[in-house]
């Protein structure tokens, strides 16, 4: 039995509705308690904030940016922010680290540690890929993970949508979390990934997939509804359509309007838009590129059906990695860069293509606006996710460099003021004096991801809760956020202390031990006839148009060596 | 003025990385200072007295600070790496990373040189008298500028992939080049004075002048009448193309 005491910690907790109060946190065996004996080991967080562990519910950290390694060897020297990025030899206690937006594994789990974060999300699980992703995460130190398995483009989701088969086709989604160890539906740019495959794409939500007579609008509810009638713990997590395209606001506002009439079977959202920024985009083309930001938050303000995250631009290098084919051939023939294409056989399509977003140009200058006036303009900190949509947006390690823009409007002007006349006039930004609150902060950093992946255990310090716990260098009386956010930027880029189910694993912002996290992933239960009558479909499609067989596609236990797996039961 | 005089007590199979060899580490430093300066062999640090014998003459700063290599050092790699002043000479042959990133000073070597010759430099110059193997003034692997400033010149022949990724500079060659000189390059000037195949490919811009023979010249070019360079008359192209460049390859 172990047990920490950790006293006077000026704890931020938004689920128990704890602002900024001084008090003390028991911990017995890796979870909150009640209190603990006179033996306890104690913490002395000296009124410094502490929060629940962090939460990265959106991040590409295992599978595809390994491709992102491959073809950008030059990332692996770049030290552009500090203790956080670039080589560092071998210690005692880690290995040896290189990269800044495509780390290597280890350099992952202990760095997002340093920022206090002990939980991520990957993005995007090809199921066919869906071994190496575990393999991955299997090198992935500290932190706890999950991942959500691609079904946006899949020929047997698009089959059972076009025959009318929900319940064949919830059945085939149960199948493909198991076969992947998947958590969740992540759905991107519906049907594009197949129209790529003929170098298509889809227009919009009703624009059909080619040689398969359904549209991303029907794939979209379609896997809604199996999502629902599996009661799976996190809701459909969708890539709109028409992304990195001006004008493209109104398509994700359609999109989420169609997710109102949508009954949730768990309590939680029914939609999660993902990285919204790079969806958020008026005007016709990009010379009169402008934000949609303002449209898409007076939606936002108005519908409490959904989440949203931000994919917020951080300046400088990074690395776009999507299972959105075509983006990143647009990308590639706009930016002159170097280019990956990967088909997911009958399952998707996925690009990586490297990109540096410069102040300089106008287009990423407003990019880097709409990141922020979404989340400034939207009022319910309660549906917004922070991410960067690492690496997407830029690099992971930026985040405490972020969370000065959305606390600080000074920070905020000091960038601005680089940007051109041009910039200016195509953003609302500069008219924003909205700060976040160091509570709003924590609850878009971990408390709203509990969620939106029912995970009560996490994002929270109740009693019950793992201990995943961050202590920062900031005394939250002391400190105006507006005015030392330079302070803020330090704190936040070295925990004095990450706990990470009661262990203390970095203290000072320096790695002190390196445990194995767990892995999540959802086993729905579906009624036995319906489950082999899919299967029988299944087969066909293994026996006819797979490089591998059936048995080789699933991830088997051993992949995953320290496994939680959630049950759900199907609604049938 | 300083001298510090190297001379390789035996010669090693395993190379020596010796990116702490330059001017800047050097200047003021004692005959056994310098012999106690670290350099990776195989996977641990040995210092620099293990290897070589050392004579040290007069003590100054690192711009007053020349390195004299006596004898052949083919297994000794990133001599210069990242000097900003000073001077280094070499009397044999070079491994790989001579000077890569150099800022400033002067590298003159009396021999071959291995492949990334000068990669990433900044500025300064090197002088080669000898051949010169791939990537000369290239940048490192994935990175999309190799060369930015400085002078490169190579009395002798170079292998493939001269230049690539250059952005600034100056690179001649006075003999014969291999495949793909100046390979994506995107700035600076390259003069090759022999022969040269497949010149420019996807050059986005800066000027590349090829004086002897240009076998399979790249149909992504477009002829733009001729220009002259120090009286000689060139036919002039433009390109490439296929990069949307602005490049400009002068050949006869």
């Amino acid at each position: 039995m172990s047990e920490i005491l950790i006293k006077n910690a000026n704890l931020c907790d938004p689920i128990q509705g704890i602002n900024c109060e001084n008090m003390d946190i028991c911990i017995r065996d890796g979870k909150i308690v009640e209190s603990v004996s006179e033996n306890a080991e104690i913490i002395d967080a000296g009124g410094r904030l502490t929060m629940a562990g962090g939460f990265d519910g959106h991040t590409h950290s295992a599978g595809k940016i390994n491709v992102g390694r491959f073809i950008n060897p030059n990332d692996a020297r770049r030290k552009l922010v500090p203790g956080l990025s670039g080589p560092e030899k071998r210690t005692e206690k880690t290995r040896a680290q290189v990269g800044y937006n495509t780390p290597n594994t280890y350099a992952i789990g202990y760095r997002y540690a340093k920022l206090g974060y002990t939980t991520i999300c990957e993005a995007a699980i090809p199921m066919l890929a869906a071994r190496h992703t575990h393999e991955e995460f299997k090198e992935i130190p500290i932190l706890d993970k999950m991942g959500l398995s691609l079904f946006g483009s899949n020929w047997q989701v698009m089959e059972y949508i076009r025959d009318k088969e929900p319940e064949k086709l919830a059945a085939y989604v149960a199948w493909g979390l198991k076969a992947s160890r998947g958590y969740g539906v992540k759905i991107v740019n519906a049907g594009g990934g197949e129209a790529w495959g003929w170098g298509k794409n889809v227009n919009g939500l009703y624009d059909p997939v080619p040689n398969f007579d359904v549209t991303p609008a029907e794939i979209l509810m379609g896997l809604v509804e199996a999502n629902e009638k599996l009661q799976l713990p996190h809701s459909v997590h969708v890539h709109c359509n028409n992304l990195g395209k001006p004008g493209n606001y109104e398509t994700t506002i359609e999109t989420m309007k169609m997710f109102e009439k949508v009954k949730p079977t768990v309590d939680r959202q029914s939609l999660h838009v993902t990285h919204v920024q790079f969806n958020a985009y008026a005007g016709t083309s990009w010379r009169d590129f402008e934000t949609g930001a303002p449209m898409v938050s007076d939606y936002l303000n108005s519908a409490n059906h959904l989440t949203f995250d931000l994919g917020q631009v951080i300046f400088g290098p990074a690395v776009t990695m999507t299972a959105d084919g075509p983006v990143e051939y647009a990308n590639s023939r706009l930016l002159h860069e170097k280019w990956s294409n990967q088909d997911i056989e009958l399952e998707d399509a996925s690009g990586v293509v490297p990109l540096s977003y410069s102040p300089k140009s106008f287009i990423n200058a407003v990019q880097w606006a709409i990141g922020l006036e979404l989340a400034l303009l939207v009022e319910d900190p309660w549906k917004i996710m922070f991410t960067t949509d690492s690496p997407n947006g830029g690099s992971f390690v930026n985040y405490p460099e972020a969370f000065t823009y959305l606390m600080s409007a000074k920070k905020r002007e000091q960038v601005i003021s680089g940007f051109g006349q041009m910039a200016l006039d195509r953003m609302v930004l500069p008219g924003i004096d909205r700060e976040l609150s160091f509570y709003e902060l924590a609850i878009m950093t971990r408390s709203m991801q509990s969620k939106m992946y029912s995970r009560p255990e996490k994002g929270n310090l109740k009693v019950g809760s793992d201990a995943d716990i961050a202590i920062y260098d900031i005394i939250p009386g002391d400190i105006d956020p507006s005015v030392e956010h330079e302070k803020v930027k330090q704190a936040f880029s070295g925990a004095a202390y990450t706990l990470k189910d009661g262990k203390v694993v970095v203290k000072d912002g320096q790695i002190e031990a390196t445990p194995m996290g767990r892995t999540y992933w959802v086993n729905a239960k579906v009624p036995a006839d319906i489950d082999s009558a899919m299967q029988k479909d299944t087969d066909i499609k293994f026996k006819k148009y797979y490089t591998v067989s059936k048995s080789n596609y699933m991830v088997e236990d051993s992949y995953l060596p320290n496994p939680v797996e959630i049950s759900t039961e199907g609604v049938f | 003025m300083q001298a510090v005089k190297l001379s390789l007590k035996k010669a090693n199979k395993i190379p020596i990385e010796a990116d702490t060899v330059s001017p800047d580490n050097f200047a003021g430093k004692t005959k056994e200072e310098i012999e106690a300066i670290l350099a990776w062999y195989g996977n641990g640090q040995c210092p620099l007295g293990d290897f070589f014998t050392v004579e040290v003459e007069g003590s100054d700063s690192t711009e007053n600070t020349k390195i004299v290599f006596d004898g052949d050092v083919s297994r000794v790699k990133r001599i210069g790496q990242g000097m900003s002043a000073g001077e280094i000479e070499i009397n044999g042959n070079v491994d790989m990373h001579c000077g890569f990133g150099m800022k400033g000073g002067k590298i003159t070597i009396n021999g071959d040189a291995d492949s990334w010759l000068g990669c990433e430099m900044k500025g300064g110059e090197i002088i080669l008298n000898g051949n010169a193997s791939y990537y000369v003034g290239s940048g490192y692997r994935g990175e999309s500028c190799g060369m930015r400033g400085g002078k490169i010149t190579v009395n002798g022949n170079a292998k493939d992939y001269l230049g690539e990724h250059m952005c600034g500079g100056e690179i001649l060659v006075t003999g014969n080049v291999g495949l793909l000189p100046a390979i994506s390059n995107n700035g600076g000037t390259i003069v090759i004075e022999g022969n040269a195949t497949m010149p420019a490919s996807e050059m986005k811009n800066g000027t590349v002048i090829i004086k002897g023979e240009v076998s399979d010249m790249l149909p992504s070019y477009k002829e733009d009448g001729t220009e002259e360079v120090e009286g000689v008359t060139y036919r002039k192209f433009v390109g490439d193309v296929n990069a949307s460049g602005k490049g400009v390859l002068l050949v006869k």
